[in-house]
């Protein structure tokens, strides 16, 4: 590997790793706008200006690829820095520079770099700024929003369209100063990625229709999170206000979503805003739901177990949307029932794919991790129930107990025959965040954490497993489900009382053999691929042959 | 000894648009004796007569030759630059024009010498009746047996499509160029890599200018030493279209042996007009910095031109009498550049962009003591940081106006304008 010398820095890089990402490797940040890791290169920007040691003039450090030793690139000399304040004053010459009022201000490229290689005054000062009248608020599909005035031409949300969703609805029109973004006549930016020019878009010319001025940036907290919209688990950051969810972005995951979620996914926050939330236990008395207190429903719950004469059969079904732990503290407590009665309600839905470096990846389950439950043992034994002969089938007329655990409103429960089929059980509980059909009807009603709220982890349709924590607390009243059912098995078997989610994960690894070796807290950033499939039976497909050529 | 024209030697001969015609006139024996020769003499050939492109950059057409990969199976391309888009040029329009044959024939050597098949002439939209004679010449040529499938009896087969441009000026620019041909939008390519490794549909290929080209047959049939005896030395040889325009009494487009001076052109174009004195010229086209007229003895070839500031550029030369006001006329070549950034290098579209509204605002008696800096700067910022070469084409004019005109700027700025001289008529009309 050829050794390239960056302000004084020697750095060992790939053959033909360009020079912004050789100097990424020393912690040199070279500015730039028009590059991104995953567009081709266009050198248009020209922010990215270096000295190379040989060439009289200056070079792009994104055109340049490293191709054997003996490179020296300076970036901290007088001679860059006057380049880079030269392309940031033609920059800002035609910038509206109203921050104040832009909806890209605290997360913007022209102000980050203003502040580190501008100057602090405007020389614009007779001449009139360029604008682009009747083009302030364009609509360029159901989730994008353009200001031509703020845009800088950098191309990358035209070369997204073209190079990673592959639907090229967008193009530069005009030429020169009067260069504009637009999209083709007759199309529209609605490619399920849309979004994601938005997040691209180094300025605030591309706003989400969504959260266009909805908060100020530097409000949100900002969790690492991951998207339950779908089977292929795009890592996402969770920004939100107070517990609000306000939106979500692109969590960088090369083996997963690299940059990118699709516009379904960002959405689906939303469900937390839309649904009345359950917020304390309940306990039906003929046939009526009184709030009761935590303690009172778990004991009731509780004693339906411990308390079933040995004919009793108990049921157990979860979803897709349990965490991995969840679910095997729920096999857990069917193992102390003795009940071969278990499943995973899941659902398939539209296909939707995300591109990686790896060919892509798709997910058709409507729920995150339906893998992850059937590893963590909710599948039915011999002779057993399973999530279709309760919810298609009369298997719930048999059951003297269900437990139905997170409802979340995305999993296929609430359908009302489907409700009416589980209702048939002496006694059912429901654990969940949301009021739905189901917890209307049941008997008793735990009301637990949102994904957001909790820590644990999914597995995704390569059979990826991948942790993610709370970003925010759950309110009074609720409890997250591994608490709450930590609490019930501890009834049976104190030795489980009180654990937390790392806990109850590692005891899991240590009776899993596809988790062999793993601890909560150890788990890799971008996650682990789980050898053996973690699809015992159900439904979806095993990983693609070609997933990684 | 009197110059007898070498490229202009066929002009208003009859009949010389068809193969027999210009057969007639001698035609078409340079590429008889290529074709006897093996490619690599040919390129050797071009190299040792010092040819230097035309078409702007002045660079050696041989050696552009040699960097053709050989030897790698993919088709190779010539792809002819008529896109003459530099203001102040018309000589590759009268070439084509008057003897479309001479073309076609250096064409054909190029491609012989480099392996092409396939040649096209990119040739500027507004240039309808040019495309439609090369049309009908490359019909001919077919029909004699210089196209095709076995050019000239030797096996070789050689196509040559005419493709007309759309109208933009970034679209001379090589790459930009390659993208038109392409489908694309005119728009400069990242270089490296280069076209003569990968150009055309990714492919090898050479791009060269009109007039390169039509040099090339009588390289051929002559020699090089009898090409290399024209000009002012080895850097600078053989015969030069000179595109004169602006005010002169008789303006066209004249071929003398490359370094002719600016007080020899403007005799042999009978004098300035209606007698004024000379105060400025450009040597090479709106991108060449504008030269006051104490270098009107300078010889006008590549070398001494780059020495005194300036460049040959396309030869397009533009005279500016006593009566020009100069801001004026580099304000109208500021609007041309403004117009004409592709936009896609931010120096380049928002640098020609405020270089014109500084300039405007000069004319429009707004001008501030800062503004001649102001323009050097902005000069700075553009120049040498972009894709192409169109940014330090703008910048060539608006430098030599601060540099070279100091006094003109000033009076703008001190008066506005009031105290400047009376004008009886401004460089735009002329310039357009
Ligand atoms: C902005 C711009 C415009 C150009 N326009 C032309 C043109 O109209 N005709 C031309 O022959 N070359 C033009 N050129 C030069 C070409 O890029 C290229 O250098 C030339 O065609 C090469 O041919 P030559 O080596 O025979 O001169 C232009 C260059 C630039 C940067
Ligand atoms: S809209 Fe944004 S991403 Fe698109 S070209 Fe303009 S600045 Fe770049
Ligand atoms: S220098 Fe100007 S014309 Fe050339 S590629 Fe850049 S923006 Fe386009
Ligand atoms: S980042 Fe290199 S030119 Fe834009």
């Amino acid at each position: 590997m050829p050794t390239v010398t960056i302000d004084g820095r020697e750095v060992e890089v790939e053959v033909g790793t360009n020079l912004i990402e050789a100097a990424k490797k020393v912690g040199i940040q070279i500015p730039h706008y028009c590059y991104h890791p995953r567009l081709s290169i266009v050198g248009q920007c020209r922010m990215c200006l270096v000295k190379i040691e040989g060439p009289p003039k200056l070079q792009t450090a994104c055109t340049t690829q490293v191709m054997k030793d003996g490179m020296v690139v300076h970036i901290d000399i007088p001679e860059v820095h006057k380049a880079q304040e030269g392309v940031m004053e033609f920059l800002l010459i035609n910038h509206p520079l109203d921050c104040p009022i832009c909806d890209q201000a605290g997360e913007c490229g022209l102000q980050d770099y203003s502040f580190k290689h501008g100057q602090a005054f405007s020389r614009f000062v007779f001449e009139e700024k360029r604008t682009y009248p009747g083009r302030e608020r364009i609509p360029l599909g159901p989730s994008v929003v353009l200001n031509m005035n703020r845009c800088i031409q950098c191309t990358r949300c035209i070369r997204f369209t073209e190079e990673i969703s592959g639907t090229g609805e967008l193009g530069f029109f005009e030429r020169g100063a009067r260069t504009e973004i637009g999209v083709f006549p007759g199309k529209e930016l609605d490619n399920p990625l849309s979004a994601n020019v938005v997040d691209i878009c180094p300025v605030g010319a591309l706003t989400s229709r969504e959260f266009r001025f909805a908060e100020r940036v530097w409000y949100l907290d900002k969790k690492p999170s991951i998207c339950t919209g779908c089977d292929v688990g795009c890592n996402v950051t969770a920004e939100h206000r107070r517990g609000a969810i306000k939106r979500y972005k692109p969590r960088f995951n090369p083996e997963v979503n690299d940059y990118w979620m699709c516009d379904y996914g960002r959405g689906t926050f939303r469900r937390y805003e839309e649904l009345e939330r359950l917020g304390t236990p309940a306990i039906a008395e003929n046939g009526e739901q009184r709030p009761a207190t935590w303690n009172d429903a778990i004991d009731r719950v509780h004693q339906s177990i411990s308390q079933a004469p040995e004919s009793a059969e108990l049921a157990f079904l979860g979803t897709g949307f349990l965490t991995t732990e969840e679910a095997f503290l729920i096999a857990r407590l069917a193992d102390a029932a003795a009940s071969p009665h278990r499943g995973v309600a899941s659902e398939e839905g539209p296909t939707r794919t995300i591109p990686n470096l790896h060919g892509g990846i798709s997910g058709s389950e409507t729920s995150p991790n339906r893998r992850g439950a059937e590893l963590a043992g909710l599948v039915a034994g011999d002779g057993g129930l399973g999530a279709a002969e309760l919810m298609q089938g009369d298997g719930a007329s048999r059951c003297d107990f269900l437990l139905v655990a997170d409802g979340d409103p995305g999993s296929p429960l609430h359908d009302s025959e489907v409700v009416a089929r589980l209702r048939q059980a002496r006694l059912l509980v429901v654990m969940g965040w949301a009021s739905t059909p189901l917890t209307e009807v049941a008997d008793v009603v735990l009301p637990t954490a949102t994904h957001a709220e909790k820590d644990g982890t999914f597995v995704n349709c390569e059979s990826r497993l991948q942790r993610f924590r709370a970003a925010f607390p759950s309110p009074a009243g609720v409890r997250p489900a591994v608490e709450a059912l930590a609490d019930l098995l501890g009834r049976l078997h104190p030795d489980w009382r009180g654990l937390s989610t790392a806990q109850v994960f590692d005891r899991m690894a240590a009776d899993l053999p596809t988790l062999a070796g793993l601890t909560f807290e150890e788990l890799p950033a971008h996650g682990v691929e789980l050898q053996a499939p973690a699809a015992v039976v159900g439904g979806g497909t095993p990983p693609a042959e070609d997933a990684h050529p | 000894m009197a110059f007898e024209p070498v490229l202009l030697r066929n002009v208003g001969k009859p009949g010389v648009r068809q193969v027999a015609g210009y057969r007639e006139a001698g035609g078409y024996k340079g590429l008889e004796k290529a074709l006897g020769m093996e490619p690599d003499a040919v390129i050797e050939e071009v190299k040792a007569s010092g040819l230097r492109g035309r078409g702007g950059a002045g660079f050696p057409a041989g050696l552009k030759w040699s960097f053709i990969p050989k030897g790698n199976d993919k088709p190779k391309y010539l792809v002819c630059n008529a896109d003459e888009s530099e203001p102040g040029t018309f000589k590759d329009r009268i070439l084509m024009e008057q003897d479309p044959q001479q073309l076609i024939e250096g064409c054909a050597i190029c491609c012989w010498a480099v392996s092409a098949n396939t040649c096209y002439i990119y040739i500027r939209g507004e240039y309808v009746e040019q495309a439609e004679i090369l049309e009908e010449a490359i019909r001919d040529a077919y029909a004699n047996g210089i196209l095709g499938d076995d050019v000239m009896g030797s096996g070789f087969k050689l196509d040559m499509y005419v493709h007309r441009g759309a109208g933009a000026y970034i679209c001379g620019e090589e790459t930009g160029m390659l993208e038109s041909l392409e489908g694309r939008r005119g728009q400069p390519r990242i270089k490296p890599p280069f076209p003569a490794v990968v150009g055309a549909f990714g492919c090898p290929t050479v791009i060269n200018n009109v007039e390169t080209l039509c040099n090339v047959p009588h390289i051929l049939e002559r020699g090089a030493d009898w090409y290399k005896s024209i000009g002012t030395d080895e850097r600078n040889t053989g015969p030069k279209l000179y595109c004169v325009s602006g005010h002169v009494e008789k303006p066209g487009t004249y071929e003398f042996p490359i370094g002719v001076t600016m007080n020899q052109l403007i005799d042999t174009c009978g004098g300035m007009w209606r007698g004024a004195k000379l105060k400025a010229f450009i040597p090479g086209g709106a991108s060449a910095a504008i030269l006051p007229a104490k270098h009107a003895d300078l010889p006008l070839d590549f070398d001494q031109l780059a020495k005194a500031g300036s460049m040959l550029g396309s030869a397009a030369v533009i005279v500016m009498d006593e009566n020009t006001d100069i801001v004026r006329a580099v304000h109208r070549l500021a609007k041309f550049f403004n117009h004409e950034s592709c936009g896609q290098c931010t120096p380049c579209r928002e640098g020609t962009n405020w270089s014109e509204l500084v300039l405007k605002k000069i004319l429009a008696g707004k001008g501030n003591p800062g503004d001649a800096e102001l323009i050097l700067r902005i000069c700075r910022n553009m120049g040498g940081t972009t894709l192409c070469a169109l940014a330090d084409a703008a910048v060539g004019p608006l430098r030599s106006l601060v540099q070279n005109f100091p006094e003109e700027i000033a009076a703008w700025i001190d008066n506005g304008g009031a105290g400047a001289e009376p004008r009886r008529y401004f460089a735009e009309e002329v310039l357009v």
